[in-house]
């Protein structure tokens, strides 16, 4: 007997092992290295046990038991790779295979296809069905989703995920036997929110995005794990690009944040990125500067202002704040406030995933470099400031998607300086007549941390592929114009600044890029002893 | 003691299901006596002591069954009928509930009684319209009368029953398939354990039993646990109502002690196979069971004996067929039922019953290899036991037994270019759909 109720001693392939009790065999036996294949199971949703895939032969049954849902117990014994559970699977991966289309050549799935996968380790070489395979519909669910039937394999993921996460209920299965299929009611298309992670967890190409269809080959895109800009919850994702260019958004899992979804908002908001109004190259009074210019242009405005203000993004990483920070320092007499753009509406669902209403991914971050009042007092102080004409030379971070500035108001304001630096993603009139207008980058280009909502700094990386010709990131530029201020011998890394920032800031200290690593880690955990470590990474 | 029967010694009279009739035969006192003077335990432990089990198809002891529900639960719990009889060559449950509606109505007070349960729900056939309509007036019936509803007979036991028509479905018949589809959901079997007496209904504990099972209650009653075992063999006594359909003189619904041979139950009840023509195959317990050859007839006609001789009692519903019968047209005939069916969750069952009867009809129109007949075995054992409800094994077991036992049949066929049905219909095309293959 175990010494203690909670865990279970049972025999895994004829090992002896010990897990909490109340597990699934599925789980436990991950814990101890074993992985056990699936398709209708997804840790997110409920089981439905309908896919058999995870049969494995157990000591307490005739037949052989699915692992998803069968609990572990004291005493039980289970086989893995006994002929009855190889069988099983075998058998399993025979019959998903008769009717599918295996058209894996043109389908959008293959590659990250959960089938193409098991088929390859658990399936037979060939088939023995001569038959005609069955033939189902395909077609639009929704303005996103379309559905490919005859390579669906009815695991109702995507309808369990439609009645328990996103609680719009929209998809369900029609039909009977082996013309089952997923489908929606007549009239009520899927389009929610969080539609497009039906796509995600669809383990074969039945549900495929309309948006990244027929765009790439998965397994010829990069992947960078970075974190989405759509509002302040911080989404995890992995960013996938095609020699340079973003084909598609992913959400990542951490189940402190967004377990294992992202929103359509936050999937499909990336084509700003290629937008015709995208500034690609800095302009001093109409003219064009070369990319290794800019900072030296910076320079030239910056030391002959007689008072500077700097007007920050809510977009910005920490480490582009402390920079303008201790450029800001250095000038003396600069103030520096913060823009915030509207706020957007709150979505929550009944699965837990938050839409936040703040859409800043990075104004606690700001708040922790520049001051709580930034976005407030400092914000006001500016304001009346470039009214009354007292600002001689600003500097404007208009950052985001871009399209609309900083936003009615402060458009008007930043017209008021006497010298304006813009650093802007996009065209626009906050561009007209500025002295200087420096190509910022956009939400997915950043090299740095964000904190998010609930106080928790992750790294967003930036999808710029570094052979491309791109312009430099702002974190070049104002290092760039520290040298040239004789404030820093050469620019380092974002993992560098950051670590000048744990140096300098309260709210950062212990905390380095390494240590956040792809999860990142809320400011107030602290990892212990780790104050040496981050410079070069 | 000679046996009397208990379902159908009135059905030929006029009337036979009104409660005037019922009670003019003593109807409801059993019910009577379990409100008022039985306790609930006791009455568990008779129906235990009896033996009496379930006759829906698994016959599983009805008064374990019972005790599987929890004592102390603050839900109510929930009885649920399954009158959802739907299994080929069945047809008993339908006689119950047309003629003698009032004796499953007593059975159900008195498991509700047992139980402690205040609701009962009657899921039955939707192709039932008579049955059901039978079955409601005699519930408003009861409930006009005081039987049912707030004071059953006089007693201060609540119970209210509803019938639930079913919209056509054979999945609806396994239990959890039924309970989901009470619930208003697409009728699919649920993951079990929870089983239903612990979570059920609603998530409520639920009994399960069939129209039979519940029907024999006031018998049991009536000569008690000891008298009851009396009738038919000691491991699952009873009396028992037999389907016989197909080619036999006289088909029909037979009323016998449990354990009559199949044999005697042909030749005798239901007047022989037809035409003077000879036995070939006979199917004992609905289409789920395994075939038994002529040969396989003299067994008796109980959950053991059949068992023994592998297949089983099922729902009783025995399928005769005579020597002129093609088993390759009875296979696919029997597999088309079966891939009509599946509710298409799991996916041994949902590919490997659409596979059987794809390869059934292939041997049938002519396009036939040797080969498929191995194949259909090795599917069918590759969709046994792997499955959340019995579907695909009630596919498989009559697929592979009816190609092992009738091997013959299939070689000629595909010698034969076709059944020989489909030869005479398309002579000249003989062999022709096996060139595509």
């Amino acid at each position: 007997m175990s010494d203690s109720n909670s865990t279970v001693r049972w025999t895994l392939n004829g090992t002896e092992v010990e897990n909490e009790a109340g597990m699934t065999i599925m789980e436990a036996a991950k814990v101890h290295g074993v992985d056990i294949p699936q398709f209708c199971y997804h840790p997110g949703l409920s089981i439905a046990g309908n896919c058999r895939i995870c049969m494995v032969e157990s000591n307490r049954s005739p037949k052989p038991v699915i692992s998803c849902s069968e609990r572990i117990a004291e005493g039980l014994e289970i086989k893995t790779q006994s002929e009855v559970a190889v069988d099983a699977r075998n058998s399993v991966m025979e019959f998903q295979l008769i009717n599918h289309p295996l058209d894996c050549p043109v389908c959008d799935k293959a590659g990250e296809c959960v089938l193409q996968d098991h088929s390859y380790e658990h399936g037979p070489d060939r088939s023995r069905f001569v038959e005609d395979k069955n033939i189902r519909h395909t077609k639009e669910l929704g303005p996103t989703i379309d559905i490919w039937g005859n390579r669906c394999i009815v695991c109702t993921r995507c309808v369990r995920f439609c009645d328990e996460i996103s609680g719009t209920g929209e998809l369900c299965v029609v039909e009977r036997g082996d013309r089952s299929v997923v489908d929606v009611f007549p009239g009520v298309p899927i389009d929610n929110s969080l539609a497009g992670n039906t796509v995600d967890i669809c383990p074969v190409g039945a549900l495929i995005s309309s948006d990244f269809k027929y765009e790439a080959r998965v397994w010829n895109m990069d992947k960078t794990s970075s974190v989405c800009g759509g509002c302040s919850r911080g989404c995890n994702v992995e960013v996938e690009t095609l020699d340079g260019f973003v084909k598609r958004l992913t959400p990542r899992e951490n189940l402190d944040v967004n377990d294992w979804w992202m929103c359509d908002h936050g999937r499909y908001g990336w084509r700003h990125l290629y937008a015709d109004s995208r500034l690609e190259s800095a302009q001093h009074d109409g003219q064009a500067v070369s990319p290794t210019g800019t900072s030296g242009a910076l320079h030239q405005l910056l030391s002959s202002s007689s008072s500077t203000a700097f007007l920050v993004d809510p977009y910005m990483t920490c480490e582009e704040l402390h920079l303008v920070r201790s450029i800001a320092n250095s000038l003396g007499g600069s103030t520096i406030a913060g823009w915030l753009p509207a706020a957007g509406t709150e979505e929550t669902f009944p699965g837990g995933f938050k839409i936040s209403a703040d859409k800043h991914p990075n104004r606690k971050g700001a708040e922790h470099v520049l001051g709580s009042d930034l976005f407030t007092a400092s914000a006001d102080q500016l304001k009346s400031a470039l009214s009354n004409g007292s600002i001689d030379t600003l500097v404007a971070f208009v950052g985001g998607d871009g399209f609309e500035g900083a936003g009615g108001e402060w458009n008007d304001l930043i017209s008021k300086a006497g010298k304006r630096i813009v650093f802007a993603t996009q065209q626009g009139s906050w561009c007209d007549g500025a002295d200087l207008v420096v190509p910022a980058t956009a939400p997915l280009e950043k090299e740095g941390v964000w904190v998010n909502e609930d106080d928790r700094a992750q790294r967003t990386r930036s999808c710029r592929s570094l052979t491309s010709n791109h312009f430099p990131s702002e974190l070049v530029v104002l290092q760039e114009l520290q040298v040239h201020m004789d404030l820093r011998n050469r620019p380092l890394s974002a993992a560098g600044i950051f670590r000048e920032l744990s140096e300098t800031s309260d709210a950062f200290s212990g905390h380095s890029h390494s240590g956040l690593g792809d999860s990142g880690s809320p400011l107030s955990q602290r990892p212990a002893a780790m104050s040496s470590e981050g410079g070069h990474s | 003691m000679s046996f009397r029967k208990i379902f159908t010694p009135y059905i030929h009279e006029d009337k036979c299901h009104s409660l005037k009739f019922y009670q003019s035969k003593g109807g409801y006192e059993q019910a009577r006596k379990a409100l008022n003077d039985w306790q609930p335990d006791d009455l568990i432990e008779t129906v235990k002591a009896a033996n009496l089990r379930g006759r829906g198809g698994a016959g599983f002891p009805t008064g374990v069954k019972w005790g599987f529900v929890p004592k102390q639960v603050d839900k109510p719990k929930y009885l649920a009928v399954n009158a959802d009889e739907s299994e080929p060559g069945t047809f008993k449950d339908r006689l119950i509930m047309e003629k003698n509606p009032h004796l499953l109505l007593e059975g159900i007070i008195i498991c509700c009684k047992a139980v402690g349960i205040h609701h009962a729900y009657i899921y039955i056939r939707g192709e039932f319209v008579f049955g059901a309509n039978r079955l409601q007036n005699a519930i408003d019936r009861a409930y006009s009368e005081g039987i049912l509803g707030e004071n059953c007979l006089g007693s201060d036991f609540k119970l209210d029953v509803t019938v639930h028509r079913g919209a056509g479905a054979y999945i609806c018949g396994e239990e959890t398939g039924m309970l989901t589809s009470i619930e208003g959901d697409r009728g699919q079997p649920k993951l079990k354990p929870p089983f239903p007496a612990v979570e059920g209904l609603f998530g409520c504990p639920t009994v399960v039993n069939n129209v039979e099972t519940l029907a024999n209650l006031p018998y049991i009653l009536e000569i008690g646990a000891e008298e009851y075992r009396k009738i038919g063999p000691e491991n699952s006594p009873g009396p028992k109502l037999f389907c016989v359909s197909g080619h036999v003189e006289k088909p029909g619904v037979f009323e016998l002690p449990m354990g009559v041979s199949l044999r005697t139950l042909i030749d005798e009840h239901a007047g022989g196979v037809w035409k003077g023509r000879k036995l070939k195959a006979v199917i004992p317990g609905g289409s789920s069971a395994h075939v038994l050859t002529a040969d396989e007839c003299d067994v008796a006609m109980d959950i053991e004996s059949l068992a023994a001789a592998g297949t089983m009692l099922g729902s009783a519903g025995v399928i005769v067929m005579d020597e002129t019968t093609c088993m390759v047209d009875a296979l696919l005939n029997i597999m088309r039922f079966y891939h009509h069916e599946s509710c298409g969750q799991c996916t041994p069952c949902r590919e490997g019953t659409g596979w059987l009867e794809k390869i059934a009809h292939r041997i049938a129109v002519g396009g036939g290899r040797i080969e498929d007949l191995d194949l259909v075995t090795e599917v069918c054992d590759r969709m046994v036991g792997k499955t959340i409800c019995a579907l695909a094994d009630a596919a498989a077991f009559p697929a592979e037994s009816i190609v092992k036992k009738f091997r013959e049949d299939f070689v000629a066929a595909i010698e034969n270019g076709g059944s020989p049905a489909w030869v005479k219909r398309h002579p000249a095309n003989t062999g022709g759909a096996a060139a595509h293959v």
